[in-house]
């Protein structure tokens, strides 16, 4: 991924950066196609400035009208997930009100992940929002500096995202609809930490339902994390894939609480 | 005294089979025992007529296709059978060993036959093996000795002096063929796992099973990376109509019944080898204090 421009799946977009100017300029391309596509844009960063969006086209009539917002960082987080979440859904509701198509924002995320506990409660936002994302028109393009954070934290963040920039074994992201997980990439043991740990962030009410149309592999450790996430919630496995070997796991393994479904 | 009962029964016709085996069933049916009878192929045709209305009262399994691998007899035919009816003893019938088993195959059905008794000791079981004295090997005849404390044939019921299950396994723990000219991809640790997939299907030359390929090598060197802290190297290639995954290891497998136990309810560990041996038509294992070698082989179509 080289830009931030046409991503398509509900645009929620993890950027990992070394190189302010270069995040900046993918923040600008970020919002021009917003403002493009009718919608509300909005920065966010500590620090924010007016300025840091000059170069998009007619930025300046945008900001005077509200079309276009400049905001710090310590406004848009409360640091509790869901009530983060109503308050960008509150944003989007109103930018529809106000005549736009939707909401887009581009925030510099770093801050809000800095510590261990900080970042656990922010991979559950994330995991909020995307869901959000999938069915109403707000998107957002999260911003991390990697010259600050760990590689391990890196790779949670892009791991809850549909789109990023940064490599990632998998993805486990909200399906089109918000109501089902989606599961892309390979599960084996380089990865079953990271899906163990995403899994403890995520928050699906009845049956785990795992769309997993571009899931490539997975073994059958990482068959049991999902049945396991599951059945700590009391609720069934189904999951949804074209992967051949999840099919034979699931019949290998012989587990009540567990369905693969083949899909075509 | 230990109630598990295996004895191994000679016969060398049709009559003989059905004369012992028959009774064997309709006494535990009689006594309210379940009975489950896994036999290959037209064997189990010639059971199946003996049986006559016994028939439906008793599982009956094709050994040749459910014990393909002998490696998944004890979890997938013996101890999910068993483990059905724990409050009442059960009978078994199972015929791992047959003379159309390939020379590769045998030790792992000697190895089998030898692990039955680790794998029941103490449960309340008999696991009756059928030998056909007319068709196997004077080998096979003598290992049904060292595999069995007793041997049962026609109306004799004997003690076998040879009975010797470390023995056996030590003498079947062999090197492994020397397998023909391959690649090899050395895996040093997880991150390699998906690139150890690609190597070993572009090496499989064409297969339908690939799925199947990928869940080995990836479960075989995941088990190993797993238990020996160090890295593992994988092989593949082509060999007497199988397709075969090698994975060699720097440690040493120190549970002969490693991938042969059913798993517990929620369990999260210690299946990767129980479901090679679930995929695969033939497991080979050589372990000592060099390393591990692990053969899964596919059967090519």
């Amino acid at each position: 991924m080289r830009d931030a421009r046409d991503l398509g799946r509900h645009d929620h977009l993890c950027w990992s950066y070394e190189d302010t100017p270069d995040f900046l300029a993918r923040v600008r391309e970020y919002l021009a196609e917003g403002l493009e596509l009718g919608k509300r844009v909005r920065y966010a960063a500590l620090g924010a400035s007016p300025d840091d969006l000059a170069g998009i086209t007619g930025i300046e009539t945008a900001l005077s009208t509200g079309a276009a917002q400049v905001t710090p960082l310590s406004d848009t987080y409360s640091g509790e997930p869901e009530e983060h979440v109503r308050a960008y859904a509150a944003a989007t509701e109103q930018a529809l009100a106000d005549g736009f198509t939707g909401l887009r924002v581009a925030a510099e995320a770093t801050p809000l992940v800095s510590t261990p506990a900080k970042l656990t409660a922010f991979l559950r936002y994330e995991h909020l929002v995307d869901r959000y994302m999938a069915r109403r028109p707000f998107s957002a393009m999260c911003g991390y500096d990697t010259t600050v954070l760990d590689e391990h934290a890196v790779t949670q963040l892009a791991g809850v995202h549909p789109c990023a920039n940064h490599p990632t074994p998998f993805r486990l992201h909200a399906a089109p609809g918000g109501e089902v997980v989606e599961l892309a990439g390979e599960v084996d043991a380089a990865s079953h930490d990271l899906l163990g740990s995403l899994l403890e962030r995520i928050d699906v009410e009845g049956d785990l339902v795992v769309h997993a149309p571009d899931l490539a592999f997975i073994d059958h450790r990482g068959l049991l994390l999902l049945a396991d996430s599951a059945r700590r919630r009391e609720r069934s496995l189904v999951l949804r894939t074209r992967a051949v070997g999840a099919a034979r796991l699931g019949d290998l393994l012989d587990m009540p609480d567990v369905r693969v479904e083949q899909i075509p | 005294m230990n109630p598990f009962i295996h004895p191994a029964l000679f016969y060398r016709t049709d009559q003989e089979y059905l004369a012992a085996l028959v009774p064997f069933a309709a006494q535990g049916l009689d006594a309210g025992q379940p009975v489950a009878m896994a036999v290959p192929g037209r064997r189990l045709d010639v059971l199946r007529a003996g049986l006559g209305a016994l028939a439906r009262h008793v599982t009956l399994l094709d050994m040749a296709v459910e014990g393909r691998n002998p490696g998944r007899i004890i979890a997938r035919i013996l101890r999910r059978f068993a483990d059905r009816h724990p409050d009442r003893h059960v009978r078994i019938v199972g015929e791992p060993i047959w003379a159309g088993r390939s020379v590769d195959e045998y030790p792992a059905c000697a190895q089998h036959e030898a692990l039955i008794n680790l794998a029941f000791d103490g449960r309340d079981v008999t696991i009756l093996c059928p030998y056909d004295l007319s068709t196997l090997s004077p080998r096979a005849v003598a290992d049904a000795y060292v595999t069995h404390p007793v041997v049962w044939e026609g109306t004799d019921e004997r003690t076998s002096d040879d009975y010797d299950v470390p023995g056996l396994l030590s003498r079947y723990n062999e090197p492994l063929p020397a397998p023909p000219s391959h690649a090899v991809f050395e895996v040093a640790g997880t991150a390699d796992l998906a690139a150890a997939r690609r190597f070993a299907v572009a090496h499989a030359g064409g297969l339908d099973r690939v799925a199947d390929l990928e869940l080995i090598v990836t479960e075989l060197a995941t088990n190993s990376l797993r238990h020996t802290g160090g890295p593992c190297r994988v092989g593949v290639w082509r060999a007497e109509g199988h397709l075969v995954c090698e994975v060699r290891d720097g440690g040493s497998l120190t549970d002969p019944l490693a991938g042969r136990r059913p798993p517990g309810r929620g369990q999260l560990s210690g299946r990767g080898l129980l479901m090679v041996n679930d995929l695969a038509d033939l497991v080979r294992v050589h372990t000592g204090a060099a390393g591990t070698t692990f053969r899964a082989l596919l059967r090519l179509p």
